[in-house]
């Protein structure tokens, strides 16, 4: 696979498609970074390990350069999606990116309970099946049961942040500026545990529908909260109420924001009135 | 241009996270945690993720500075170096060699601090030089060096993570070593007990089983206490105790003195408490004792860290993994300086000044005689300033800031003949030199530092220093060679060579093998893997030694005048002297005022309101600062975070020290407090 | 009233086209309610974002009640429906959380007659109040 994806990337370059291409490095002694790879010889040292994404960095890459710059990724299935969604808010111009899609295996989507470890465009690599990350004991232990149990469990792990930002900084969606966790009507500054509240419900609603479960705040997280798992039941309740997954299709917006009811989707249900309790008028 | 990725080590406290700059046009543009770095795995604290704010700052020095009056004007490197090394030359002829002194520097890299100590011994024939552990973990070093034979940490950072039973005596480590809590709630997820002793409640303690809230300055009562029950109980490890230490007889007749009832009145702490903390840790497995500033910045500091080593000892648990005593070195290369030599009383490699053929040693080594006195330490040379220490070199520290009873500091630099300050901004030490010359910051230098478990870990150079600043590496080969010392170094893997050669537990280090992974010391030779833990057959000093803890109460307790007890310390978004971080635009904007944690109660009595500006002085100085109110202290207690130069914690601060160690007593000391009505407008 | 029930803390978000009608005439007629509780109007549901929610429940609202007309008979072009979908899905975070999605109330075109807004308040009130406290998750006092 990785030799494929290497002869892929050069004739990129070869055929002068883009300007540079993405991905990671094994240097010398043997120590692997990202770096811009602008000579096919140069690619020779790609590696595709370990799992480093690169969406916001390709993001931050093509704003430095003019127009003209194009660049080439070498991306794993959540880092497509996460592709995809900047594209869809405008944050990457699709001309001016390519990708080199390749497979995740199955210890590597085991490792990170990922439902779609493939992109959609695949270039090498087989994909192997998703895993239900519902079906993980630890996600249950979570999201399932007694749910005063849960809210005690969810304090016991927030409590432990030390606000470094990493869920935040890692994440390739969050790339607003200003950010609202910085701003203190929103969330207090100067204390840890970040409040558990404003600053954790506030983010992870921000990422609500647009989160592609690839996973980079709870590897970022130094002390180990499940911050996947918090998004994975309104990623559910997206693909329940509205067939939605955020990264799969870059012309279709979230359905939260989008789908008007002077427009609905064929199939889509427009309530007359909604009460939460259940009860009729 | 395209963006480059430069591997390199987090400048700020002791952990040693790898961090990843991405490099821009020459500017180091961003940061990303290094997914390869065994300490901190694809994490980073907030300081980490912003390391790379302060570097492109505009107020960072670009030239050699000289003072003519009191304006500072800009002179070549040539003019510099020769002045410095003719000021400091006439002043070791005319009032002796021991008349000059150097504070090296915990921020710099190993290479630089063995320059820097060989500099001062090899050029001057003293022993004059000490760095900013004297204010940390001098104590450790001293205590342990009687208990167990070496100062540095027994077990590595990802031991907590399969410890059973972890104790955090005064550390704070959430917000000063923040990545390393993520090892200890490892253990916490596998069933492991956590429990606190600390005076404030901490984030540490928030999370943590039970927090033991004690009397300020009590360590050594509730230590005694732990061990008097365990023993008492039959709990102590007695296989271990006679077959790896000796003196335990002599712990028996001091525990006899310390019964529960008086353990409890001394310190606060309920007996049945006291019992249960002690037999967690005795019954466990695999237990750990985590302590930090807390412990060693007392007035009897290096006896608080010996209770803990008699503790570990009695329980048998040191010498194994998953267990052991970590002293959370702070600074980014605290222990690295040390491990350096730059001590007043120690060679690199922890090997003995008064000890003739050590001395003989490095004499021939680097062919200079030295001195065979002990010299001065930190605390010592400032207070020195001006009668017997008449020129001070001081690189990359700034106790104007963080050193004891500030007004006094500065009040003693003035009287210097010579003052060299070598670093990155101008600092509010700088501010007082006669010579600034402009340093270099983490992303512009290769070397390494050495974290808390004892790892060498290679910093790469991402950057060029602004303007005409230079690295410290390149910067001390000048001022060597002026000197007349032969620093003819290529490169500072050179140095690390030298070093290599002359300590036999670093001899297995060079630069090459640290680019693959770093290397826990001791490391004897070039196939050994390191060291993960220490004292495994035997400790560094044959048997482990009980040694009797001499308890000291605080030195200023609380009176009538000045009624509140003054805690100092860090916080998680700024770093020490704030000399990096302040110039940080995120971390500043996270804590962008200065304050101190007052009790509801106080604050009610005081008539003072969140936010609102307050006095608060002791017997030293006086500043004017923000109340945070907190139950995070008791009610008669304050906590002033120390890192605010408009409000510096260290104006208050007693200035006495441990005797045994020098180590100032910031942890305890008495002041008052009135809301201050000439309020500054916000 | 109990201290538990004086210590629910219950604000709302009344759009004053429909919700606000009902508190309104709520009031006029002297309904009795629950003393805890805060009234925020706004011009249209669809103005309550959620992050404002997420802070209230921070500073200590047991529960919040959003209140607008029904789909479809939104005066500004149904900006309700996009509110109604984010809110719902606001409330399948505080279930993920065990904070419980049923904190938030949610009545669009339910409650702009003065006695359904007085059932729907009280019932609301009644049922957070038996539900447990939130303080874990808030932060000790600063």
């Amino acid at each position: 696979m990785l030799d494929l994806v290497k002869q892929k990337a050069k004739e990129i370059l070869e055929k002068k498609e883009a300007d540079g291409v993405l991905g990671l490095r094994k240097g010398p002694f043997d120590v692997i970074h990202p770096h811009v790879f602008t000579t096919p010889a140069e690619l020779d040292a790609l590696v595709l390990e370990p799992k480093w994404l690169f969406a916001k960095m390709a993001r931050s890459i093509l704003r430095a350069k003019p127009a003209a710059y194009r660049l080439a990724v070498v991306l794993r299935g959540c880092d497509e999606r996460a592709v995809v969604e900047l594209v869809k808010r405008s944050q990457i111009d699709r001309e001016r990116l390519l990708t080199i899609g390749y497979a995740c295996g199955a210890e590597q989507a085991k490792a990170c309970l990922c439902s779609r470890p493939y992109p959609e465009k695949l270039d090498a690599g087989e994909a192997v099946a998703g895993v239900d990350p519902f079906a993980d004991e630890r996600v249950k232990a979570f999201l399932e049961g007694d749910p005063v149990l849960r809210m005690e469990k969810w304090a016991d792990q927030l409590r432990r942040c030390i606000k470094c930002y990493g869920c935040r900084n890692s994440c390739p969606i969050c790339i607003c500026v200003p950010c609202k966790l910085e701003d203190d009507v929103w969330v207090e500054r100067g204390v840890i545990p970040a409040e558990m509240v404003s600053f954790h419900l506030i983010r992870a609603f921000h990422l609500s529908d647009t989160c592609v479960a690839c996973g980079a705040c709870q590897e970022a997280c130094p002390v180990g909260i499940p911050l996947m798992t918090l998004q994975l039941s309104m990623r559910a309740a997206l693909k329940k109420d509205y067939n939605y997954e955020a990264g799969l299709d870059a012309d279709r917006k979230s359905p939260v924001l989008f789908d008007f009811i002077q427009e609905p989707r064929p199939g889509q249900n427009v309530p007359d009135w909604v009460d939460s309790t259940g009860k009729k008028p | 241009m395209n963006p480059e990725f430069i591997r390199t080590i987090c400048p700020y406290c002791g952990t040693g996270c790898g961090i990843v700059l991405k490099v821009e046009g020459g500017r180091a543009a961003a940061s990303y945690p290094d997914r390869e770095n065994p300490v901190s795995r694809g994490s980073l604290c907030v300081k980490g993720w912003f390391s790379h704010e302060f570097v492109h700052h505009p107020e960072r020095l670009t030239a050699p500075l000289l003072r003519k009056g009191d304006a500072f004007v800009k002179i070549s490197w040539e003019e510099a170096v020769a002045l410095a090394a003719r000021k400091l030359r006439e002043t070791a002829d005319k009032y002796g060699p021991d008349s000059v002194g150097g504070l090296s520097s915990a921020k710099c890299t190993n290479e630089e601090n063995y320059l820097f100590q060989k500099l001062i011994r090899a050029a001057f024939r003293t022993n004059n030089v000490d760095h900013c552990a004297r204010l940390c973990h001098a104590a450790t070093t001293v205590g342990m060096l009687q208990t167990l034979g070496s100062g540095a940490m027994t077990n590595s950072i990802s031991d907590l993570a399969g410890a059973d039973c972890i104790l955090f005596i005064g550390s704070n480590a959430a917000e000063s070593h923040p990545v390393l809590m993520g090892e200890v709630y490892k253990a916490l997820d596998r069933g492991a007990k956590m429990f606190v002793i600390d005076p404030r409640e901490t984030p540490v303690a928030r999370n943590a089983r039970k927090l033991l809230r004690l009397n300020p300055g009590t360590d050594i009562p509730l230590l005694a206490g732990m061990m008097r029950h365990i023993v008492d109980s039959g709990l102590h490890a007695k296989d271990f105790i006679e077959k790896r230490t000796e003196n335990f007889d002599a712990l028996r007749t001091f525990l006899a003195a310390w019964p529960l009832d008086k353990v409890a009145s001394e310190t606060g702490i309920d007996e049945a408490t006291i019992r249960e903390v002690a037999e967690t840790y005795a019954k466990a497995e695999n237990a750990a004792l985590v302590y930090c500033m807390g412990i060693t910045q007392h007035a009897c500091g290096v006896a608080n860290v010996i209770a803990i080593c008699d503790l570990a000892m009695l329980c048998g648990q040191v010498g194994k993994p998953f267990s052991g005593i970590y002293p959370l070195r702070g600074q980014n290369n605290v222990q690295g300086a040390c491990d350096m030599g730059a001590l007043p009383n120690l060679y690199p490699g922890y090997q003995g000044v008064a000890d003739p053929a050590v001395r003989e040693k490095f004499r021939k080594a680097w062919k200079a005689d030295l001195s065979d006195k002990p010299g001065k330490t930190v605390t010592e040379l400032i207070n020195a300033a001006g009668k017997d220490i008449r020129a001070l070199y001081i690189m990359a520290e700034n106790p104007c800031i963080s050193d004891p009873d500030v007004n006094h500091v500065m009040e003693a630099l003035q009287r210097l003949d010579f003052l060299i300050v070598q670093d990155i901004f101008l600092t509010e030490t700088a501010k007082f030199a006669h010579l600034v010359l402009p340093g270099a910051c983490f992303a512009e230098k290769t070397g390494t530092y050495t974290n808390t478990e004892r790892r060498f870990q290679l910093l790469h150079k991402a950057v060029d220093p602004p303007g005409k600043a230079m690295g410290d590496f390149e910067i001390l080969c000048l001022m060597g060679k002026a000197l007349g010392l032969p620093f003819d170094y290529a490169s500072p893997a050179e140095v690390m060579a030298e070093y290599a050669g002359l300590v036999p537990a670093y001899a297995g280090i060079s630069f090459e093998r640290l680019e693959r992974a770093g290397l826990q010391w001791p490391c004897p030779d070039e196939n050994h893997p390191g060291t993960r833990f220490l004292h495994g057959t035997t400790f560094t000093r044959g048997l482990g030694r009980f040694v009797i803890p001499d308890y000291t109460p605080p030195m200023e307790k609380p009176d009538a005048e000045y009624p509140y007890y003054l805690n100092t310390g860090r916080v998680f978004a700024h770093y020490h002297t704030g000399t990096m971080t302040r110039r940080s635009a995120f971390l500043n904007r996270e804590i962008e005022d200065p304050y101190v944690e007052i009790h509801p109660e106080d604050a009610a009595a005081l008539g003072v309101g969140p936010g609102d500006w307050i006095r608060v002085t002791s017997r030293r100085g006086s500043i004017v600062t923000t109340a945070r109110i907190s139950d995070r202290v008791v009610k008669g207690s304050i906590f002033a975070p120390f890192h605010f130069t408009e409000a510096r914690a260290n104006m208050l601060t007693n200035p006495v020290l441990d005797p045994a160690c020098k180590t100032p007593e910031y942890k305890v000391c008495a002041v008052k407090m009135e809301k201050d009505h000439e309020a500054k407008a916000r | 009233m109990t201290s538990a029930a004086a210590n629910t803390n219950i604000l709302v978000f009344a759009c004053r086209w429909c919700g606000l009608i009902g508190a309104d005439g709520a009031g006029r007629r002297r309904t009795e309610l629950p003393t805890s509780l805060r009234i925020i109007p706004v011009e249209c549901a669809g103005y309550v974002e959620p992050d404002a929610v997420i802070r209230a429940f921070a500073s200590g609202a047991a529960g919040v009640a959003v209140l607008g007309c029904h789909v479809g008979g939104c005066r500004f072009n149904d900006a309700n429906h996009p509110a109604l979908k984010r809110l719902e899905l606001l409330k399948t975070l505080l279930d993920a959380t065990g904070i419980g999605g049923n904190r938030l109330l949610l009545g669009f075109g339910t409650a702009h007659e003065y006695h359904q807004w007085a059932d729907t308040i009280r019932d609301f009130h009644k049922h957070v109040e038996g539900l447990p406290s939130m303080k874990s998750w808030l932060p000790a006092t600063q």
